[in-house]
């Protein structure tokens, strides 16, 4: 699991003060100008670590909610702890306004603005141009440095998983696409070591014995497993996502050395789909509980155990209906002009109240 | 045909023949210019492709130096952390128009790929041999993508940085957008056979534009890879006709990767020479229209003269023998031949009359001495039996009367004979024209021979009567044919003094009836026939000559026709045909 990575920026500009007061004693300059560089030092940083409030947060997502009411799940719906909806433009745009009324208080901001559908190149570009102050940001793209940016990563709460198509009834097609697979050229290079190879549901942070599943390639077995199995070698993977098309790119690849071809594409009813499934839950039980309903799975028996939750995990990954193969972290670009944070939580939940905003948008 | 029609058709098929034979000529000239002229622009633009190749070869090169020369490249090469760099390769081929582009480290794995992304960490293990890759220059290589199988034009450059390597191999695809960027003239077109795979494929054939005929490219192509050599061929026919010209293309490692094929229309070349055999075709027809007006006025001077000589001819044959051709003032044969024409019709003319006057005169001694013949006979009884008379009177009185009425008969009957004579004379004189009525020619034959049977008894002749029972009735003067009847029989028991048998025979022909009365007698010869019917002329020792001549009289008169059939001692039939 990746920490989260405090905001830097502040973390150094809070830190400047204290440096320089000690610097001041050691050197024993005279006082009095010592005591007045010191307190417009202080009094600037003062200024520029102290929240204020006002300001509105422009966020963009990819995600279009396009239900007619504001969602109840989801980070949307986490803002409403400390927001109120003012403005709901289903799947393009929604318009939080500061809770006077809130449990922990009055947010220092007083909108957020929620840009929706907004593929992840447009939210870099608006971020470096100061269009946006908070953006999603492609695990995969390789994280220049830039002056003032920040990145807030959560834990890997996502799975990115291969679900086949009940019609794909030949287990030794599946196994062998599974055995095919190779995650760490993945997780390496696609993902820029981002989150974790997984070939459990849960992340390891979640379960503890995720390392337990097996994640290496054997592409000879595989190729024995394709040449053996009776059905068709020919597989449709469907990529809902375009962010996750390069992934599917090198699955393809990596099929065609096993014997099998698959094909990428947006076909709707694909043979082998390739989806992420959100980790809602602290919970282990209610977390896979909740991913083997998203991916689709049969419900796993009630876990009170470790040991119970792993062999029910075990379960649902038999037959390999499902190939888990990365846990993917929610990972944000942040604008300069936001302060206080990390807005993100490990669980990838949103914490906007205590951000405030610099300057004008 | 007429000697004008003979002459113009002469005329017409010599023109014809002459624009003919400079039609052909003409577009047979034209062919070999366009040929030549075809040659040198295949050649000129293959010659453009090979710089338009070489040119995009070095742009390849340069390149590819260019980004493995770039700082960026050396960083790659020396970085811990290659996959850091997986989506670089994308980046730089946008930015130096390259279509493929990898990136591949010292152990030939693969950092990073535009033209597949995804192949980062696969190995090129036909990079890391002992190549001079900057001496080799771009070359054809056959490029496997992620979703199909290509022609590529590659250069490999090598960045080295202390002891590690960067392979930096980037190129184009040869497909339709190459071809499409070639400037071809009118009529041209380029085609690239990629040979990827082993046999035929169709599929690999490219083309800027139409879709290129391969069953009909197909033999060149194989021929073509099969003797690693350029050829030329022409496929289809017609204006679909197109002549190729092959070019391989080798990749660098001596195998033959593509085939490059300039086509050229043979369409232009088909319409020019339709539009010369149209042109060809109009000027024969104008030519050949004029040389028949031409020829027809020729003809019509030169045939004139002839026309009027061969009219003039036919004329002194029909009898008009007063004739003469139009005096011709040319001195040509033509003239020639008139105005001997005219001199020889002019001498007919002269020496008919000669003839005329000297057969009339023949006539007349003829008629006289046939009158001096039949008159001299009756009257030299009359002088006998007058002077019987004087000489009984004078010596023999009393026997005078009896004398007398004996020689009264003799006279009488003597006098008779004379006005027999002179009415057989006078009835040929006078021949009436015929009364035409519709007659039955078995009943006028069979009614005409009952006449004669005591005289044929008589004469001990067998009479013999053959009618033919579909006999039609024909219009003629009964009479007259009856008196032609009559002398053919009298002349018939005349020719058989000694008895035989006569025939009478009537026979229907196509429009008419035949007649016809036969003899056993002794025949006729040849000259005897020829003049049996003319007046006066008889080979008996009585007789006037008349009565076949009043016989060809009266069928004359019928628009008949009579003819004789005799040998000696065979007999002779007479044949009347009446229409």
């Amino acid at each position: 699991m990746k920490p989260i990575s405090s905001p830097p920026s502040a973390r150094n500009k809070a830190r400047s003060p204290v440096h320089c007061g000690a610097g001041a004693l050691v050197r024993g300059r005279p006082i009095a100008a010592r005591a007045c560089v010191l307190l417009l030092l202080s009094a600037a940083a003062l200024c520029e670590t102290r929240p204020r409030y006002g300001g509105t947060l422009r966020v963009q997502i990819r995600e279009s909610v396009t239900t007619p009411e504001p969602p109840q799940t989801g980070p949307l719906a986490e803002l409403t702890s400390a927001f109120t909806v003012s403005q709901w433009d289903p799947g393009r745009r929604a318009v939080y306004s500061a809770d006077d009324n809130a449990p922990g208080g009055r947010p220092f901001l007083d909108t957020v603005e929620v840009q929706m559908g907004r593929p992840l190149r447009d939210q870099s570009i608006d971020l470096n141009l100061g269009r946006a102050d908070l953006v999603e940001l492609d695990p995969g793209d390789p994280q220049r440095p830039q002056s003032g940016r920040r990145v807030w990563s959560s834990a890997p709460v996502r799975l990115l998983a291969l679900v086949f198509s009940p019609r794909v009834d030949d287990a030794r097609i599946r196994e062998a696409l599974a055995l095919s697979v190779d995650r760490t050229s993945i997780h390496t290079v696609l993902m820029q070591r981002q989150g974790e190879i997984a070939a459990g549901l849960l992340p390891q942070w979640l379960s503890g014995y995720s390392f337990v599943f097996q994640t290496a390639t054997d592409v000879s077995k595989a190729r024995a497993l394709a040449s053996a199995a009776s059905g068709s070698r020919t597989l449709s993977l469907g990529v809902a996502d375009p962010a996750n098309r390069r992934i599917a790119d090198r699955i393809a690849l990596n099929a065609r050395d096993a014997g099998l071809t698959v094909i990428p594409s947006a076909i709707p009813n694909p043979d082998v789909r390739l989806l992420e499934a959100r980790i809602v839950f602290l919970d282990p039980a209610l977390a896979l509980a909740s991913v083997a309903a998203a991916l689709g799975l049969p419900q796993p028996s009630r876990a009170d155990s470790p040991e119970a939750l792993y062999l029910a995990e075990r379960g649902l990954l038999e037959g390999y209906r499902v190939i888990p193969l990365l846990h993917l972290p929610d990972v944000y670009g942040v604008s300069p002009r936001v302060r206080g944070g990390p807005g993100i939580t490990p669980g990838g939940e949103w914490r906007f109240e205590s951000l405030w905003v610099e300057g004008r948008p | 045909m007429t000697l004008r029609i003979r002459l113009l058709l002469i005329f017409t098929v010599a023109v014809a023949a002459a624009v003919g034979v400079v039609e052909w000529s003409v577009t047979l000239n034209t062919r070999e210019a366009f040929e030549r002229t075809e040659t040198q622009r295949v050649n000129a633009l293959v010659a453009q492709f090979q710089q338009e190749y070489d040119r995009r070869k070095q742009e390849i090169v340069q390149a590819v130096t260019r980004i493995a020369e770039s700082p960026e490249a050396t960083d790659i090469a020396i970085s811990a952390s290659p996959a850091d760099y997986y989506r670089v390769a994308e980046r730089l081929a946008a930015t130096n128009g390259l279509e493929l582009l990898e990136l591949v480290d010292g152990d030939g794995v693969i950092i990073s790929s535009a033209e597949w992304p995804a192949r980062f960490g696969y190995k090129e293990d036909w990079l890391t041999g002992d190549t001079d890759w900057k001496s080799l220059g771009a070359f054809l290589k056959r490029e496997e993508l992620q979703d199909k199988v290509t022609l590529s034009l590659v250069a490999v450059a090598v960045t080295t940085a202390g002891d590690r390597k960067l392979y930096v191999v980037g190129g184009q695809q040869l497909d339709s957008q190459f071809l499409s960027s070639l400037v071809l003239p009118e009529g041209m077109r380029a085609l690239l056979y990629r040979n990827l795979d082993s046999g035929f494929d169709a599929s690999q054939l490219l083309t800027a534009g139409s879709t290129p005929p391969s069953h009909a490219l197909r033999s060149l192509i194989e021929q073509v890879l099969r003797e690693k050599r350029p050829l030329t061929a022409t496929l289809g026919q017609g204006a679909a006709a197109e002549v190729f010209h092959a070019q391989p293309l080798p990749g660098y490692r001596d195998n033959l990767l593509g085939v490059f094929l300039i086509g050229s229309s043979r369409k232009e070349l088909v319409e020019l020479e339709s539009s010369l055999l149209r042109v060809g075709v109009f000027v024969a027809a104008a030519g050949i229209l004029l040389s028949i007006l031409l020829s027809w006025w020729a003809t019509a001077r030169v045939t004139r003269p002839v026309r009027n000589l061969a009219e003039s001819a036919a004329k002194v044959a029909a009898g008009n023998w007063n004739t003469t051709v139009a005096d011709t003032p040319s001195s040509d044969e033509i003239g020639l031949l008139a105005r001997a024409f005219n001199r020889m019709t002019g001498q007919l003319v002269d020496q008919r009359e000669r003839l005329v006057q000297a057969e009339r005169v023949a006539a007349w001694r003829e008629l006289a001495r046939r009158l001096a013949h039949e008159l001299k006979n009756p009257l030299f009884p009359l002088q006998i039996t007058v002077e019987n008379m004087q000489r009984a009177r004078e010596a023999f009185p009393d026997q005078f009367d009896e004398v007398f009425r004996e020689s009264s008969q003799t006279l009488l009957a003597e006098i008779s004979n004379l006005k027999q004579i002179i009415g057989r004379f006078s009835d040929f004189a006078k021949m009436p024209p015929p009364d035409m009525q519709t007659v039955d020619f078995n009943q006028l034959a069979s009614s005409t021979l009952k006449l004669f049977e005591a005289q044929l008894a008589q004469a001990r002749i067998r009479p013999r009567i053959e009618l033919d029972p579909h006999l039609r009735p024909v219009q003629a003067d009964p009479e007259q044919m009856t008196r032609a009847l009559r002398n053919l029989l009298l002349n018939a028991i005349d020719a058989m003094p000694e008895g035989g048998e006569l025939t009478v025979r009537t026979m229907a022909i196509p429009g008419g009836v035949r007649l016809e009365v036969s003899d056993t007698g002794q025949g006729l010869t040849p000259e005897e026939c020829a003049r049996l019917f003319t007046p006066y002329y008889t080979t008996k020792t009585h007789g006037t000559g008349l009565g076949l001549a009043i016989v060809q009289s009266v069928v004359s008169d019928h628009n008949g026709r009579i003819s004789v059939e005799s040998a000696p001692g065979k007999g002779a039939t007479f044949r009347i045909e009446l229409g």
